[in-house]
């Protein structure tokens, strides 16, 4: 297929990629019952007694690890919230995911909180490991294939 | 999600093991599954080219995150294919699709605190699958299994090579 009409579909799917990323925003509340961030930071108490999920990071943990308090990222700001009824290991720093309740004062009585990353070190480990597998993708996609500057297009390499 | 070297190599093992049972499936058919594996991850482009900046510039409100579903695989890998020479299409837009669905799969069993994973059938349903939580994404036992499997496949495919 010539260049130019690769080109024009390759338009197309990129038309078709960047309306799925509107339409996913749009449609974000039919997949996530949730209030969101957003929400949450714009006015907390209408969604008290709601079921919450929220993905936040550990900022400070009670002397008796019974309760702990979260930041939650929104847009231009960050939300702070008590989280009690947790008997989850949790540390600062640490990434988690809290499921429950949203009590009066900004404060979630969980049912379940589980820990992503238990620290910061966590959160580079996932990313070194990401690194290696880009990295030996191209190392082992350069050894296979090559690109044909003739017709521009990707080809199987002879020797392969 | 399980982290991106984890996302190549379960299409690796997947695709090496099938390839004793599908001759044309060679080594740089492989690569193009596991470069499938990969789609889904390009959801972190929100890491360096944030979907909430582009979308204040853009005015309208918009999110990176049906790259990570089904309806996001395949478009991108309609994409990718399009850069490969014609007589090839079928097999890449395949193993690309493979490749993702593989990486989707692993990520629909990671831990959700409320038992559903993510949506990731969009478009197709909002529906979000139950989840076993069976680990979580910067757990590195995922990848040492991953890793350990894809070892003893490299080594089976070497045994088998001179039949």
């Amino acid at each position: 297929m010539k260049v130019r009409y690769r080109a024009v579909v390759a338009l197309l799917l990129l038309s078709v990629l960047g309306a799925s990323f509107v339409h996913y925003e749009a449609t974000e509340d039919q997949r996530w019952p949730y209030p969101d961030a957003d929400e949450l930071a714009a006015d907390y108490d209408t969604y008290v007694g709601k079921q919450a999920f929220l993905f936040g990071e550990v900022t400070a943990v009670d002397a008796d690890g019974a309760a702990f308090t979260i930041k939650v990222e929104a847009t231009g700001e960050i939300i702070t919230l008590s989280v009690n009824g947790s008997d989850a290991d949790v540390e600062r720093g640490g990434t988690v995911q809290v499921y429950g309740t949203l009590e009066p004062d900004r404060t979630v009585d969980a049912q379940v909180v589980r820990v992503v990353n238990a620290s910061t070190g966590a959160l580079l480990y996932k990313y070194g490991a990401s690194l290696v597998g880009v990295l030996l993708f191209l190392v082992l996609f350069a050894r296979y294939w090559r690109v044909d500057t003739g017709r521009w297009v990707l080809e199987a390499r002879r020797d392969g | 999600m399980a982290d991106l070297l984890t996302h190549v190599l379960v299409p690796f093992v997947l695709l090496t093991v099938a390839s004793w049972r599908v001759d044309w499936l060679d080594r740089r058919w492989v690569v193009v599954g596991m470069g499938g594996g990969a789609i889904p991850d390009l959801v972190k482009v929100d890491l360096v080219l944030e979907a909430d900046s582009v979308g204040a510039m853009l005015g309208v409100p918009l999110s990176y995150g049906s790259f990570s579903t089904l309806g996001g695989v395949l478009v991108v890998a309609a994409l990718i294919t399009l850069a490969f020479r014609r007589d090839h299409w079928r097999r890449v837009y395949g193993l690309l699709v493979a490749g993702g669905l593989s990486a989707l799969v692993l990520d629909g069993l990671r831990v959700f605190a409320d038992g559903h994973a993510s949506a990731w059938l969009y478009p197709f349903t909002n529906w979000r699958p139950p989840t076993p939580s069976l680990y979580v994404s910067s757990d590195p036992t995922v990848l040492v299994v991953t890793l350990a499997l894809a070892m003893v496949v490299l080594v089976a495919d070497r045994y088998r090579e001179p039949s």
